[in-house]
C-alpha cells in the first residue's frame, strides 16, 4: 500500500522540474505516556484559560504575541505570521550541491523521505544523478509557513529530504570551556588507545541496537497492569579508573 | 556555558571519562505566546480532571500508558528502577565509519565536555580526542537520560567529543511505501543532469547561508511594532513539468556555463 504523503510540490534544478511528493521518514516509538488525574484515574485536559475574565478561551480568538518587554506583546495575526513564509509556495529550488558527505552530522534536523510525483522520469532522471554524483541539492523548502534550508540527496531507491540547521543555530567548540591543565598523553597511551579502537572497529548495523529500555518500560507496565508489585532497585556507579596505562592495557587484554 | 543536561563517565574499556553533556544547538527562533485577542492577555494553559471538571495541580498528576484500553498508572519510581545498572555510563560498544551512518540515523546534536578539571579527567579525555580523532571513526554507545534509553555516536569535531544520539533503526522506516522513480533515464540524460550538478557544485560552507525566515519574521515584528501594514506574498505559482527533457537539460547546461 502507498504511504500517505504529508506535503505535495515540485524540485527544480535550472529548468527541469520534477514534481514530488513528500513522506515522513521517521517515527518516535518511545513509550508514550498521558496524564491522568491521581484520584480518579480522569484523562487530564488541557484547556485555554484567560487569567483575566476567568474563563476558557476558544482556538479563533488566540492569537501570537512576541514579547518585547516584561508583558508587554506585539501581536501578529494568523495571516501576518504567513508573511514571514515568503513566496517560496510549494517550490524546492536546488541553487547549488555538495559532497553530500561533506555536511557535519551537527547540521542535521528533520529528515523525510521524498517520493515520486507525476512526472516519474523526470525523478528518476534527478535521483540517479544525485546517486552517481554523491552529491546533495541544497535548497530552500516552506513547509507549515516556515522556510527551511534542506538538503536532497540519493537514499536507495529514493530520495531524501533533510533540514538542516544554520551555522548560528550549531554551537562551536570553540566555545566550549575544556580545562587545559594536566600533560598530554604519551605516545604510547594514545597507540594503545589506538588499538583498542581498531579491535572495536565493525561495520554499522543498525539492526544491531534495540531500544531495550523501551521493552522494559513496557514490560514494567505489563506487570503493574497485571497488579504485580514493582522492586524499585538501587542504582550503581562506575568507578573511574585512575591508572590510564594499565587500565588501557587490561582493555585491551580483555579485547583479545 | 550551555547547562548540563546530563553528566556521568565515558566507559571505553576499562577506561572511565568523567563527562558532561551540553547541547551543540542554540535556539535563535523568535517564540511566541498565546495571547487572547479581546483583552490582549497572555492565556495561561491550566489542567482540569476530565470527569470532575475543576483544575488539578501538578501534583496530583499521574502518567498512565494505554495499554490495549487499559490505563496503567507507572511512578517516575517505578520507571527509574527498570534504567539500566549503568544509567550513568556511555558504554562504547563499537567504533564505526562516520560515512557508513546514514544521516536519517541523526537525532538531536550534543557537546561531551570532561566533568571537573583533575589531572587525570583532562587526560583521559584528551586520549579519546587523540585516539579517536587520527581516524574517521565514531563511537556507538547507550545511555540513558531521562526516561529514555539513547543510542549515540560519539566523534571528534573541532578538537572536542561531539556526541549524536541516533534513532533506532525500527524508527526509521523502510522506503517501499516511497513512490519512486519511472523508466531509466539514457545515458545521455543522466551525463547533463550529472554536469548541470558538477556545474552547480560547490564546497559545503554552512556560513554561506542565512535563516531567511528568520529574519523576515523580524521584520513583521518590527513593522507590526511600528503599526505598518503588513503585505502578505502571493505565493508563486507551480512550475509544470518539462515537456522534453533533455531540451530542458540542455538548456539549463547553456545557461549554468554561461555565468
Amino acid at each position: 500500500m502507498a504511504a500517505r504523503s504529508i506535503w505535495n510540490g515540485t524540485v527544480t534544478f535550472g529548468l527541469v522540474n520534477v514534481p514530488v511528493k513528500l513522506f515522513t521518514a521517521t517515527d518516535n516509538k518511545s513509550v508514550s505516556f498521558s496524564e491522568v488525574h491521581a484520584r480518579d484515574g480522569a484523562k487530564i485536559e488541557h484547556r485555554r484559560i484567560c487569567p483575566k475574565e476567568e474563563k476558557e478561551v476558544p482556538y479563533d480568538e488566540v492569537v501570537k504575541g512576541y514579547e518585547v518587554s516584561d508583558g508587554k506583546f506585539i501581536v501578529l495575526e494568523k495571516d501576518e505570521v504567513k508573511a514571514a513564509a515568503g513566496d517560496r509556495g510549494k517550490v524546492v529550488a536546488l541553487e547549488e550541491f555538495v559532497d553530500a558527505a561533506a555536511v557535519d552530522p551537527v547540521y542535521f534536523d528533520r529528515s523525510y523521505y521524498v517520493g515520486a510525483g507525476d512526472d516519474k522520469d523526470a525523478y528518476a532522471l534527478l535521483h540517479e544523478a544525485l546517486r552517481k554524483s554523491g552529491r546533495a541539492g541544497i535548497g530552500r523548502f516552506t513547509f507549515h509557513d516556515r522556510e527551511y534550508l534542506v538538503a536532497l540527496r540519493a537514499h536507495g531507491d529514493v530520495m531524501a529530504l533533510h533540514t538542516l540547521r544554520f551555522a548560528d543555530e550549531v554551537v562551536g567548540g570553540d566555545e566550549l570551556e575544556i580545562g587545559k591543565g594536566g600533560r598530554k598523553p604519551s605516545s604510547q597511551e594514545v597507540d594503545m588507545a589506538g588499538k583498542l579502537v581498531d579491535s572495536l572497529h565493525e561495520d554499522f548495523d543498525p539492526e544491531a541496537y534495540e531500544d531495550t529500555y523501551r521493552e522494559a518500560v513496557l514490560d514494567l507496565i505489563k506487570r503493574k497492569g497485571k497488579g504485580e508489585e514493582i522492586d524499585l532497585a538501587e542504582q550503581e556507579e562506575p568507578e573511574h579508573g585512575d591508572d590510564l596505562a594499565a587500565a588501557l592495557e587490561a582493555s585491551l587484554g580483555a579485547g583479545r | 556555558m550551555a547547562r548540563t543536561l546530563w553528566s556521568g563517565s565515558l566507559s571505553f574499556g576499562l577506561v572511565n571519562v568523567p563527562v558532561q553533556l551540553v547541547t551543540a544547538n542554540r535556539d535563535l527562533d523568535y517564540h511566541f505566546r498565546q495571547i487572547h485577542e479581546k483583552d490582549q492577555v497572555p492565556i495561561e494553559q491550566r489542567r482540569y480532571c476530565s470527569a470532575e471538571d475543576v483544575e488539578v495541580t501538578w501534583e496530583e498528576v499521574a502518567h498512565a500508558h494505554d495499554l490495549d484500553g487499559k490505563q496503567v498508572v507507572v511512578t517516575d519510581e517505578e520507571l527509574a528502577s527498570v534504567q539500566p545498572r549503568k544509567t550513568r555510563t556511555i558504554d562504547i560498544e563499537a567504533f564505526v565509519d562516520l560515512a557508513d551512518v546514514d544521516p536519517l540515523y541523526f537525532d538531536h546534536a550534543y557537546w561531551l565536555v570532561p566533568a571537573g578539571e583533575s589531572e587525570g579527567t583532562l587526560r583521559a579525555y584528551r586520549l579519546l580526542v587523540e585516539a579517536m580523532g587520527k581516524t574517521d571513526r565514531a563511537a556507538l554507545g547507550r545511555f540513558v537520560m531521562r526516561t529514555k534509553e539513547y543510542l549515540a555516536l560519539v566523534r571528534v569535531r573541532d578538537g572536542a567529543l561531539a556526541l549524536t544520539t541516533m534513532r533506532f533503526a525500527d524508527e526509521v522506516r523502510p522506503t517501499k511505501a516511497v513512490p519512486s522513480g519511472g523508466k531509466k533515464p539514457t545515458k545521455k540524460q543522466v551525463d547533463s543532469a550529472v554536469a548541470v550538478i558538477e556545474e552547480l557544485s560547490t564546497e559545503w560552507d554552512p556560513e554561506r547561508y542565512d535563516d531567511c525566515y528568520r529574519a523576515r519574521l523580524k521584520k513583521v515584528i518590527d513593522a507590526k511594532r511600528k503599526r505598518r501594514k503588513i503585505e502578505v506574498p502571493e505565493p508563486r505559482k507551480q512550475p509544470s513539468p518539462a515537456e522534453d527533457l533533455m531540451e530542458a537539460l540542455e538548456r539549463t547546461l547553456e545557461e549554468v556555463r554561461s555565468r
